[in-house]
């Protein structure tokens, strides 16, 4: 091996906790690092959860100091609002283009004041809580987000949409706001890249049978977490979209677990998570689990389960055939692994669907190339012995990119990867 | 010499400004006894704002510096660097956070302004009491001692070892490979871990930078991180002990597990009753340097014609689910077939834990092939003349019973003894299950409450061999980021001290150390911080009765003189 390899930058794809975490290690080590992250903010999914099983453990404030330490990394150069344009050459000597949308807001200059929100004529659905309230188009996606400096959407700013505002600037006491900026295009020379480009839940739209969308009281696993978080758009009060809370709750897991073909393994704990938390906010709040098989593997996760059923939740072994309106309630019509047709209502329904790789892992895996399994994930070089290798010598997957896994094991993941990096015994 | 102190007021344009009362606040500074400079600016962070404070500092003499501006999470390091390039050093400044919490929290003017007046008395007070700290590196050694030769110690030794870096790998056995080594198959793939563990161990033969030592155990481990001795006893070919002290700078601990034992649930017969297996037996019996060659044969010599396979078998006792049984057992499934086309396979389960992305096809492949699945409890093994039965129960109530040549019992899976041995031996702890503890359960899974000793593969938990081998990869990524070859390792600053005077030798901080930082010195009688090991937590000076462990910037005086002012 050359000792250009041996010193040349690297290129980590995504800032969640993977990409924050490999990051950390190469930079730590002495290496300089290039993390890119699509959206405007770091900490991935995880920075959703107000609290992470087992230990209901505060997410926010569990990745904060990584989150401060990468930002203050002089090793580090965080590209937001980035994504990857073409990738060339071989391992130690990669060229990755660089595509970097401009924020329209400096980020030396801003404060995080948020002074200019509220002019901001516009109003949109806000992405990051899943739709359940509005931003502006001058924005950061929640209270806490990091960096603390807001980004201008241009589809829906209307000055980009050619009309005369320049509400944000003029409120701006910093002149941060800077609408000259341009999106641009760099041209990285790395050596190795390590691609951490996390999960998307599977699209419950693509089921019929739960009337996600059409009934009011239902929801998906992702939309009640943002419920319960307290920088969310109910800071954290549990409500139905009648602004009531509610009395009774169903949770249905495997929801695409069929489609996908797979087991997603972390849902299951994520249902008891929100079992836990939900049960401790409305203490006689009534719950109701439907599930196949519980997979709760490893060695903290039953201690956990059995918690959360002494505390009075119901499991039914079923499979649900569908859920519909009865008066002011939800009808979950559900049939047990002996046949036996039931019914349960409830007045909030949720739905816990699988996971499923990022929506541009086909692009990324064309532009790396580098396999991907029949779900879709990234795959490794042999599945035993090189789990965060993958066919390209220099390329290396972290986390939930690879397939579903939980927050330890993605953390191992992307320690792993720091470790094939830095490794000089070829 | 005099104290010269400068205080500095942030605007934060309008943040602060517009609710704090900037010249009220600087009124009050500028009487208070010793301030020499008091002054406001538009915004002390920018550019402009760092240059006018570091030139300030310097044509003023300031001997200590107070900043109330925003919170320390975002500025402390940007002016603590102000400080030090004006050729004060850092550890005699203080950040006052008027910003989240007085003006943007307190709603009304005049009580935000009286807070922000009283805090920043109190950073004024407090920073006189202030020692000027210097940071400390210190050379470290960075060769590795691994112990366990399983595939996780194999695969971390690989990855570590270096033309600059030593690994030790030490292997209590006669022969590396661990369990692996007598899985004749591995899921989900099939291959042959035998021959998998050939390779590896040719690859670390051929490591010049490895040095194997089998039949050998660590007796001792002394040190920390960048700097530990380990006495290694080594038997010899004329079975003679030989010992050596080994200097290295990170320990990597992969002891593996050893299997729940069957025999303590004697519904299942295990050990009384003919042909019930334990799944490392049936892997042992499908080896081709095993017992019976490799063939998958009963007592009486004749090949099983059915087959149950008994989930969970421990699980209850041990409270946790061991996440790889389920998987080995389709693995199972196709060497029973392979060997006995047409044998009647059941397996007898509760819940079938099989996540991640490739799996159920496993599990499915398992199923389309005839292989029967009987959710149920097995309530007895049942020896007779013609063979065994099942006795079990649907979570129905249903009772019912099956005849079976042959019974393979999936025990969970449990740290090895020498967890017990080697968390005593590092001070680490272990969880309620008996497997070594991580730092943290999510944020840190490899690393240890120690410094320098990292935790892989079944040692803290069951792992399925790919997860082994990542974890194996993330010590080793964890000890190459910080240990770095001619590079020293950066101290912590703000460490805790023992005041041997006031120590009575009572040992309470070294019961609340989580880094194990303090040692008893047993000559003096007294308790020692290594300062290498501590983080500065405070744990040991909350708890000292005696007031003699003492933390570093956050010394007594210091917080009683700030929170006087405070509470004035």
């Amino acid at each position: 091996m050359t000792d250009k390899k041996e010193s040349a930058p690297v290129l980590v794809i995504g800032a969640g906790v993977a990409g924050i975490e490999a990051s950390l290690l190469l930079a730590n080590s002495g290496r300089k690092v290039y993390l890119i992250e699509k959206t405007s903010y770091i900490g991935g999914n995880v920075i959703k959860f107000e609290e992470v099983f087992p230990n209901m453990d505060c997410a926010t404030c569990m990745i904060a100091p990584k989150q401060q330490e990468l930002l203050a990394n002089e090793n580090i150069e965080l590209l937001t609002l980035s994504q990857v344009e073409a990738v060339s050459g071989a391992a130690g000597d990669f060229s990755v283009k660089i595509k970097q949308k401009a924020r329209y807001i400096d980020l030396v200059n801003c404060i995080g004041c948020n002074a200019c929100f509220d002019p901001c004529p516009v109003e949109v659905d806000n992405e990051f809580e899943e739709g359940l309230n509005k931003r502006k188009a001058v924005y950061i996606p929640c209270a806490g987000a990091l960096p603390n400096v807001p980004a201008i959407d241009t589809e829906n700013c209307v000055r980009f949409k050619g009309q005369e505002c320049q509400a944000c600037q003029e409120a701006c006491a910093f002149e941060a706001i800077d609408f000259n900026q341009q999106d641009k295009e760099l041209e990285l020379k790395v050596g190795a890249i390590v691609v951490a480009t996390g999960f998307n839940m599977f699209d419950i739209g693509k089921t019929s049978q739960y009337g996600y969308k059409k009934l009011g009281g239902v929801y998906s696993a992702m939309e009640i977490e943002r419920i319960c978080a307290s920088n969310g758009p109910t800071q954290g009060e549990i409500t139905l979209r009648s602004g009531e809370a509610p009395k009774s709750v169903a949770i249905i897991n495997c929801v695409g677990r069929e489609e996908k073909g797979y087991c997603s393994a972390v849902c299951c704990m994520a249902a008891l998570k929100l079992c836990h938390f939900l049960k401790n906010k409305l203490p006689d709040l009534k719950i109701t689990q439907f599930y196949s098989d519980l997979c709760i593997p490893g060695k903290a996760y039953q201690h956990f389960y059995q918690e959360v059923k002494d505390s009075g939740v119901d499991f039914i072994r079923a499979e649900v055939t569908g859920v519909s309106e009865s008066g002011k309630e939800l009808a979950v019509k559900y049939k047990t692994d002996q046949g036996k047709g039931n019914t349960l209502t409830a007045d909030m329904v949720i739905l816990n669907p699988a996971l499923e790789p990022g929506a541009d892992s086909a692009k990324l895996a064309g532009m790396l190339n580098i396999p991907q399994s029949r779900e879709g994930f990234f795959s490794e070089k042999e599945p035993d012995l090189t789990p965060v290798a993958t066919a390209q010598d220099g390329i290396f997957i972290a986390g939930c990119a690879q397939g579903p896994k939980d927050i330890a094991e993605t953390i191992a993941e992307a320690e792993a990867t720091a470790g094939r990096i830095l490794s000089r015994s070829g | 010499m005099a104290k010269r102190l400068g205080v500095y007021v942030c605007e934060c344009g309008t943040n602060i400004a517009d609710k704090v009362d900037v010249d009220k606040v600087l009124a009050v500074v500028k009487t208070l006894k010793d301030v020499v400079v008091a002054d406001r600016y538009k915004l002390l962070c920018s550019g402009d704002g760092q240059e006018y404070l570091k030139q300030s500092i310097i044509e003023n003499g300031l001997t200590h510096v107070v900043v109330a501006a925003c919170s320390p999470k975002q500025h402390e390091t940007t002016f603590m660097n102000v400080c030090e390039r004006a050729g004060l050093n850092p550890y005699l400044f203080q950040l006052v956070n008027i910003r989240e919490q007085c003006a943007w929290v307190t709603p009304d003017g005049e009580a935000a302004t009286d807070k922000a007046i009283r805090q920043i008395r109190a950073a004024i007070s407090r920073v006189q009491y202030h020692t000027a700290l210097e940071k400390k590196g210190m050379e470290c050694n960075t060769d590795v001692l691994v112990i366990g030769g399983g595939i996780a110690g194999i695969k971390a030794s690989q990855v570590l070892a270096a033309p600059d870096r030593k690994v030790y790998l030490v292997e209590k056995t006669a022969s590396l490979g661990g369990k692996t080594r007598r899985f004749s198959k591995l899921f989900i793939n099939m291959e042959s871990g035998p021959a998998l563990i050939a390779g590896e161990i040719e690859r670390l033969q051929q490591n010049k930078n490895i040095e194997v030592l089998t039949e050998s155990e660590a007796e001792q481990i002394l040190g920390f991180l960048g700097n530990f001795e380990a006495k290694v006893v080594s038997k010899t070919e004329d079975k003679e002990a030989k010992e050596q002290n080994l200097n290295v700078g990170a320990v990597v601990l992969a002891t593996g597990f050893d299997l729940f034992d069957a025999k303590g649930l004697p519904q299942y017969g295990y050990g009384t009753l003919d042909n019930v297996f334990t799944s490392l037996d049936f892997e042992e019996m499908n080896l081709a340097d095993g017992p019976t060659q490799g063939k998958i044969l009963l007592k009486n010599g004749q090949p099983p014609k059915s087959a149950a396979i008994i989930h969970c078998v421990g699980r209850a006792e041990k409270g946790y689910c061991s996440k790889v049984c389920c998987l080995y057992s389709f693995k199972f499934d196709r060497m029973l077939q392979s060997q006995l086309p047409g044998a009647k396979i059941a397996h007898f389960y509760s819940d079938l834990c099989i996540p991640g992305k490739a799996n159920q096809k496993f599990y499915e492949d398992s199923r389309e092939s005839g292989v029967e699945f009987v959710r149920s409890t097995v309530t007895e093994i049942a020896g007779g003349d013609k063979g065994l039965t099942v006795k079990y129960e649907t979570e129905s109530g249903d009772k019912g019973d099956l005849a079976v040549d042959m019974v393979i019992l999936l025990p969970a899976m449990e740290p090895s003894s020498d967890a017990r041995k080697f968390a005593q031996m590092l001070n680490i702890p272990q969880d309620d299950k008996g497997f070594l503890a991580e730092e943290h359960q999510l944020l840190s899974p490899v690393a240890s409450a120690v410094e320098g000793v990292f935790v892989i593969g079944c040692a803290r938990g069951p792992q399925s061999i790919a997860e082994s081998i990542v974890q194996a990869e993330a010590a080793a990524g964890k000890i190459l980021s910080a240990l770095v070859p001619g590079r020293e390792l950066e101290l912590e600053v703000k460490t805790s001290q023992i005041l041997e005077s006031f120590c009575t030798g009572c040992k309470t901080c070294i019961e609340v150390c989580p880094y194990g930082a303090i040692t008893f010195d047993e000559d003096r009688q007294i308790s020692v911080v290594n300062e290498v090991l501590c983080h500065g937590c405070g744990n040991c000076a909350a708890a000292c009765p005696s007031g003699a462990a003492r933390l570093k910037h956050f010394t007594f005086p210091q917080i009683y003189q700030e929170l006087e002012e405070v509470l004035r």
